[in-house]
């Protein structure tokens, strides 16, 4: 009997062993990353992956090639004889941009309109249009409408995951028949979201720039605006002096408090990248302060020399640019002081800020057709000065002093050509720390004046005026090839 | 009880005396191999019924035996003997294995006892007298040399570092190439955890040396897909099924056997050093300086160090040497087992201490096994065994920059390195020549790894036989183990230097249930043919889980607690769960014993692939065929052929979670300037997410690869060669790789199934036995592998990378990767510049060499062919047996050797060293032509050209000749145990890696620094292998 009975009990084992398996399967839902964050979360990371994309490795870059450091070792000696190629950038390009800040303010945006938090949305679009445009400057024509989109891979299939590159000029100017918001749009469209309601908001610690000041963020979508107009005015004077225009009737930056940076801290792992490479790492070794750079404040006289560069050794160790001989001792090297860098890492690591607004509309006020009169340009000159020493933290008396005895070096005179020429050279000083924007103006203007540098090679022996496509790009991406050579001029570089 | 047996004697030898033509004969048989007494043995007197069977101790006796008859011992799996009794009253017959048995059975897959000549693919045995007592704890490495088609390579001399194992090449771009481990039946973890960058951590085990070679019974490698089919997505690299000692065979009694080895390990394959220059560089002192390019000893008398010390300047021969101690290896066990082979109870104790050569490292294991089989009187019959492992590894860091390996190989050799003091008492700093590094003492004293595991694992079978001809079994198996590590780095240490705490938990967990109904219908549709059925279903459940509190800088002296921490941001827990449902039945049929056909099917459901579309199946089909029998060809020179295909596919499939696209958190940066969220401002700790860099797959299948195999198996001389012979193919294709993407579409790799790459080999097996006198025998057992890997193809799209790294810790610029048209593995790195004729290309106005050209492929680890050979004598109770292996080709990609070269220490650079050198090479004249170099420049120019650490010049051809294992056992003549309890003792001495041959390497090429995974070749800074000797005993009851 028993024995007859157990003969069906492999069957019935098999029968219950069969049913219930698609619960009992039910469990590749990862317990380890979340499948989806906060726009909270999002925006710090975003703004501190914008921050090292100005502030890593290119800015290293363009502290050599823009003559305020001197390479020793390392890359930066090489980018001091102007060579560059694709092997350069790529952690800024897929770890700091694409997969990086930008990726995460395109998801904030997603998740800010989910949410209805548009606050959210509006500070992503005006870092997304921020962050595109310090793509597009560095590289020139960019993935950027079809950019992004890798989750929508299912639907849209290849295209999205080898994006097309748009032209500068339709990034910066749209181009509806090919479906690209121009970036004036993008940031026009994130200063509206602002004024929306928004259930959740941008914080005192999410947002690392404004701390959930969004009139602040307003002010830096206009003030962006006007960068942007700016940064094409010689190719499209007229479309610039309406953006502007459009700015200047809003609100915008007119204080060093509204300034646009990204704001770190004081232990290690929360370091601002700036403070980090020029004082701390063992890259810190692989520059020191260029000669020119020290001879050009000195030959103004200009107080924030002192403030911004060190003298372990008493006096400014300094090497000109391309030198090829022996090398001091590291121990003496003057370096960028924590007075730019930001004391203890905290920052902040400045994106955009009051000076260059000042610096932006004179140069504006000569050049294009703006509501503001020429005549105000030598006072925004003045203005974009005094920001810069406030900002260095020289006391106003003192800047009161030096414009009394400096009155040439702060009062516009000359040719149209040549007030542009005082006016960029001062933002130059001004951009001390943000190199790549001073390259952007150079590349744009030709100034600040620059001789090329010693045992120059790169291509031609001429400063890079672009960086070069990755190589993992250009491996993975058919439509990064040809890729253009640093010597090809960008859409906005005329002449 | 003795004096009923003397008696007992007395009146059998009464008898004897009585009936003068007849007496009682008693006897002992041994394992001709290892001494160990046969129980079951049976013993026929030939030509009569008369007959019996041997004790647990070997032992029989006979009654009424004449002088004239002769015994017949026969036993499965050894040879029968014949043997005349003549007028001895007591005799010891060793019965010899019988490698070359016709009728010699395996375990196959799911635990399936099966006649090895009716498989259709090729199995191979190694028998635990193989493994145990050998001078080596871990398994793996014992079988080394020892099978065919196998590579095995250890990953360093450091007690308890991982071993690799490979069975017919890589099959899987990124998933594991480790064999299944399945220990009694229960799938057995073999991982290797790592706590710590790979790169630049200290070495953990694979935890395969949680088995005591001593618990081993035998094991059995299936090799192809089609013999491990039954074992699912998990068996595609093979599966080793290893069978501990269990009460098998019992016959009524008790069985002890006792086993004890000591060992000692010494530092084995340091490079031959140069004692004529030291330190400094061109030609002067430097105090400062890891070069040996300083001035000739007998030029100065003293030099002041960094310290400031005045000490003479003289050569310190064993500088490096004395850094290392002798280690130690003692092994005990105790395996006891009783009742009958249906009714008994095993319980297994073992002890493994071991003490590194390196200070301050040690690997402890104790075991305590617990089984035993019970057959009911309603014919249920259950069985069941559970083990517990307790598994301690005490270690030190390796790898470059940093670590007392890293630094071993930049010892300048008038440096009295073990001389003088290297710790500051009152600071706890390194003193050292270096500054800014630490002393190879002092790491080991500061920088420590330990790893506490306790281990369980076992299973429990209900087994009924219905009728003759169908029974049923349910088997439960477990297996978990908690491993409890922490990583203490005090502050100052090169890599922490505000020092750092990990916590480090991991947990590995995995049930299955195995239902499976077997079948068997003799005569089948016609006569002769038999049909033996299996329909199996699995339930598989696996967790793992990871805890680490990384704590960093530590604020209060040698408190080695989280608690002394300030920085704990980058604590981390990793959780996976993953479940299996598998369905498999299998179909042999078997004409005559000649000609077998099996097939196989599975289908598994995998909780890690799309719901909709988790099931795949996988089928494999083997044929063998027995011309011997088939057309009795049978001859004294051919005794046996067999002939056997097969073809399999199986599935793997995915890890879990890749169907899901995830946030991480973020962090920015690398060593030189990073920041990790949460980052701690002014106003707070902020957290910080980004979608995750890899983009789920919208659909996903299993990898599948394909095999095919065919192979001969031969008898000749009656058997006394015989020969196996298998050629495989297999191509994998679907792998599940994350494949690079453009970044701009704001990732950096999607999931997919993409790639194509196969495998071909040869593997041949010899076993003959060249001599054979009566009391005499040699043995010779040959193994030769041959596997060539090719990737064809990584994915298939345009713009799809034609390269890429394997996935795990690496160097930029020394890519261990996977690239189209080359075997799996070879590394990619800066090879030096050469013209069309591939003569070196020489700067002309320095006379180096020209600068490299990176992403170039530099490196093959993969071996051009293994073998092995392993000798036996025995002459009477005695034995003695050696196995020399070679790997041929391949390359090591050594950090350690561009060291030792490139600083002047090593032998090489001594010579001729006030000579000008001329780098072999040409100069290009600007017209396309070439003139050979002329241009002399200095040895330290000269061995520094030849190579640094990201280039071709770290490269050398890994051959290598190795004496790996000798064993010699001699057991006690078995009538000096006759009245006592002692059943048989054999004394033994063992040894391994005594010696090695490395024609084109200064060191022992086997070593991976990284451990055992999917990256190998590579001295990153690694601990040198050991050479271990000792004595053992082994004592049965």
């Amino acid at each position: 009997m028993t024995t007859r009975l157990l003969k069906y009990i492999p069957i019935v084992l098999l029968a219950v062993a069969t049913t219930s398996c698609k619960k009992y399967l039910d469990v590749n839902d990862t317990p380890n990353n979340p499948l989806e964050v906060q726009p909270a979360q999002l925006l710090a990371s975003g703004l501190s992956g914008a921050a090292f994309a100005a502030a890593g490795d290119m800015n290293r870059f363009g502290q050599v090639i823009m003559d305020y450091h001197t390479g020793t070792a390392g890359s930066p000696s090489t980018w001091d004889i102007y060579n560059t190629n694709g092997a350069d950038f790529g952690n800024q390009w897929r770890l700091d941009l694409y997969d990086g800040s930008l990726i995460a303010f395109k998801d904030m945006i997603r998740r800010g309109d989910e949410l209805d938090s548009k606050a959210y949305s509006g500070v992503g679009k005006i870092m997304l249009g921020y962050t595109f445009a310090f793509t597009t400057d560095i590289w020139g024509d960019i993935p950027y409408s079809q950019a992004l989109k890798g989750r929508d891979y299912p639907t849209e299939g290849n295209s999205v995951l080898q994006p097309r590159l748009d032209k500068q000029e339709d990034i910066y100017k749209g181009n509806a028949g090919l479906g690209i918001q121009s970036l004036f749009d993008l940031v026009r469209e994130g200063i509206a979201d602002l004024d929306a309601t928004s259930a959740l908001k941008p914080g005192t610690k999410d947002d690392l720039i404004y701390g959930g000041n969004l009139a602040n963020w307003k002010k830096a979508g206009y003030t962006l605006l006007m960068k942007l107009a700016l940064q094409i005015s010689k190719r499209e004077p007229a479309l610039a002096a309406t953006v502007i225009n459009e700015a200047l009737a809003a609100d915008y930056i007119k204080s060093n408090t509204e300034n646009m940076g990204v704001k770190f801290g004081n232990v290690v792992g929360s370091q601002s990248p700036l403070f980090y490479l020029i004082n701390v790492s063992s890259f810190r070794d692989e520059m020191l302060v260029s000669t020119r750079y020290v001879t050009r404040l000195q030959a103004l006289n200009d107080p924030r020399l002192d403030r911004w560069v060190t003298k372990p050794s008493g006096n400014f160790v300094t090497l000109d640019n391309g030198y090829r001989g022996t090398i001091p001792t590291n121990t003496t090297f003057s370096r960028l002081s924590t007075v730019i860098t930001g004391l203890d890492g905290v920052g902040p690591v400045r994106l955009l800020t009051n000076a260059q607004r000042a610096f932006i509309l004179a140069e504006a006020a000569l050049t294009l057709d703006i509501s503001i009169p020429d005549a105000n340009a030598d006072a925004l000159y003045k203005e974009g000065i005094r920001a810069s020493m406030q900002d260095a933290g020289v006391e106003n008396t003192a800047i009161d002093a030096y414009f009394a005895a400096n009155a040439a070096v702060v009062t516009l005179s000359g040719t149209v050509a040549q007030q542009v020429e005082q006016i960029i050279t001062q933002k130059y000083i001004a951009l001390t720390g943000n190199p790549l924007e001073a390259w952007n103006d150079y590349r744009r203007t030709g100034y600040p004046v620059m001789a090329e540098h010693q045992n120059a090679v790169g291509i031609d022996g001429k400063r890079p005026v672009r960086a070069q496509y990755i190589d993992q790009e250009v491996a993975r991406n058919p439509n990064f090839s040809p890729a253009p050579l640093p010597n090809v001029k960008v859409w906005w570089d005329v002449d | 009880m003795k004096k009923a047996l003397l008696l007992w004697l007395f009146v059998a030898m009464g008898v004897v005396h009585a009936l003068a033509q007849t007496r009682s004969l008693s006897g002992k048989i041994l394992d001709a191999k290892d001494g160990t007494p046969l129980p079951g043995v049976t013993i026929k007197i030939k030509g009569t019924n008369t007959g019996t069977v041997s004790t647990p101790n070997g032992s029989f006796k006979l009654d009424a035996v004449e002088n004239s008859a002769t015994l017949i011992i026969s036993f499965v799996g050894y040879e029968a003997q014949e043997i005349g009794v003549g007028n001895s009253s007591s005799i010891t017959i060793q019965l010899k294995p019988d490698t070359k048995s016709l009728q010699e059975v395996v375990v196959t897959a799911q635990g399936i006892i099966r006649d090895k000549r009716s498989l259709g693919y090729a199995t191979e045995t190694v028998s635990g007298a193989d493994l145990s007592q050998k001078s080596e704890p871990n398994v793996l490495n014992s079988l080394a040399g020892k099978v065919a088609g196998v590579n095995i390579s250890s990953s360093s001399g450091a007690p308890g570092a991982s071993t690799n194992i490979n069975i017919r090449g890589i099959t899987s771009f990124s998933g594991s190439n480790q064999p299944l481990i399945v220990v009694d039946g229960v799938i057995f973890s073999n991982d290797v955890d790592n706590t710590q960058n790979t790169l630049f951590g200290t070495q953990p085990s694979n935890r395969l040396a949680d088995i005591a070679p001593e618990s081993i019974e035998s094991v059995n490698l299936l090799k192809g897909p089609a013999a491990a089919a039954l074992y699912g997505s998990r068996a595609s690299a093979g599966a080793i099924l290893i069978t501990t000692k269990s009460g098998k065979g019992l016959t009524g009694k008790t069985e002890v056997t006792v086993t004890s080895s000591m060992n000692f390990s010494q530092v084995s394959g340091l490079p031959e050093f140069q004692n004529e220059y030291g330190q400094g560089a061109n030609n002067d002192y430097v105090a400062n300086s890891s070069n040996s390019w300083g001035p000739a000893f007998g030029s100065l008398d003293s030099i002041t160090t960094t310290q400031g010390t005045r000490v003479p300047y003289k050569a310190y021969p064993n500088n490096v040497k004395d850094f290392f101690q002798t280690g130690r290896i003692i092994q005990n066990g105790v395996n006891l087992s009783s009742g009958t082979a249906d009714n008994n109870i095993t319980l297994g104790l073992s002890s493994t201490l071991q003490k590194g050569i390196i200070p301050e490292t040690e690997f402890n294991r104790h075991s305590v096994q617990l089984g035993g089989n019970r057959k009911f009187q309603n014919g249920i019959k259950v069985s069941s065994s559970v083990t517990y492992v307790r598994s301690n590894q005490l270690g030190i860091p390796q790898g470059n920059g940093g670590s007392a390996f890293g630094l071993l190989t930049r010892i300048p050799r008038s440096y009295d390195l073990m001389g003088q003091p290297f710790e500051d008492p009152i600071t706890g700093r390194s003193i050292f020549y270096n500054t800014t590094q630490n002393h190879p003492m002092w790491s080991v004293f500061n920088e420590q790894f330990t790893s506490k595991l306790n281990r369980v694992f076992g299973y429990f079978t209900l087994s009924y036989d219905f009728t003759k001809w169908l029974s049923a079994s349910y088997r439960v198996t477990g297996d978990m183990y908690n491993d409890r590590r922490k990583f203490v780095a005090q502050p100052t240490s090169a890599r922490n230097p505000e020092g750092q705490i990990l916590e480090d938990q991991f947990y590995r967990g995995e049930f299955n249930g195995d239902l499976n109904i077997r079948a068997f219908k003799k005569d089948l549709f016609t006569p002769g043919l038999e049909l033996t059925a299996l329909l199996g279903q699995n339930i598989n459940h696996r967790d793992f889980q990871n805890a680490t509190i990384n704590a960093q800088s530590l604020t209060v002296p040698n408190f080695e607690n989280v608690a002394g921490a300030l920085v704990f941001s980058t604590s981390t827990e990793t959780s996976n769960r993953r479940r299996l449902l598998g369905y498999y039945g299998q179909l042999s049929f078997n004409y005559k014993s000649y000609l077998f056909l099996e097939l196989t099917g599975r289908m598994d459901q995998s909780s890690t692939l799309p719901k909709d579309n988790n099931k795949y199946f996988y089928p494999s089909a083997a044929l063998s065929f027995v011309p011997t029998d088939a057309f009795k060809l049978k001859s004294d020179v051919l005794s046996y052929l067999k002939l056997r295909v097969n073809a399999a596919r199986v599935g793997r499939d995915a890890d879990p979670y890749l169907l899901n696209n995830t946030y991480t958190k973020s962090s920015y940066g690398n060593n030189t300037a990073s920041i990790t969220f949460p980052i701690s401002t002014t106003g707070g700790f902020v957290p910080g997410f980004d979608p995750s860099n890899r983009l789920a797959p919208d659909k996903l299948t299993p990898e599948f690869t394909y095999s095919y195999e065919g192979g001969i198996n031969v008898g000749l001389f009656k058997s006394r060669v015989s020969i196996d012979a298998t050629y495989f193919y297999t191509r994998s294709v679907n792998q599940i790789f994350n494949l690079s993407i453009s970044n701009s579409s704001g990732f950096d790799t999607r999931t997919a199934n993409v790639g194509l790459m196969t495998n071909k080999g040869i593997e041949l097996l010899v076993n003959a036995t060249p001599l054979q006198f009566r009391d005499f025998s040699w043995d010779v057992s040959i193994n030769y592998t041959r596997i060539r890997n090719m990737v064809h193809r990584i994915g298939d799209n345009v713009g799809d990378i034609k390269n890429t790294a394997i996935t795990g810790d690496g160097f930029i610029g020394i890519q261990p990767s996977i690239a189209e048209g080359y075997a799996y593995g070879v590394i990619i790195g800066t090879k030096n510049a050469r013209n069309d004729a591939g003569q070196l290309l020489i700067n002309p106005t320095t006379g180096l060499l020209v600068p490299g050209i990176a992403g170039e492929v530099i490196s093959d680890p993969n071996p051009d062919w293994i073998a092995g050979i392993t000798n036996t004598f025995r002459y009477k109770n005695f034995s003695l047996s050696f196995l020399i292996d070679t790997k041929q080709g391949g390359d090591i990609y050594s950090f350690s050797m561009a060291d030792v070269r490139g600083n002047g220490s090593l032998a090489i650079t001594a010579a001729d060293r006030d000579q000008p050198r001329i780098l072999p090479g040409v100069i290009a004249t600007g017209d396309g032509k070439y003139v050979p170099n002329n241009i002399q420049i200095s040895a330290q120019s000269y061995w520094a050209a030849l190579g640094g650490l990201a280039s071709e010049g770290a490269v050398f051809d890994a051959t290598v000749y190795r004496l790996r294992e000798i064993s010699m056992y001699y057991t006690l003549p078995s009538r000096w145990f006759l009245n006592s309890a002692i059943g048989s003792v054999s004394l033994g001495a063992s040894a391994r890696n005594l010696f090695f041959y490395a024609p084109h390497y200064p060191a022992d090429p086997e070593t991976n620094t990284q451990g055992a995974g999917n990256i190998q070749g590579m001295d990153l800074n690694g601990a040198p292998a050991t050479r271990n000797f000792g004595a053992n005993l082994r004592v049965t009851f």
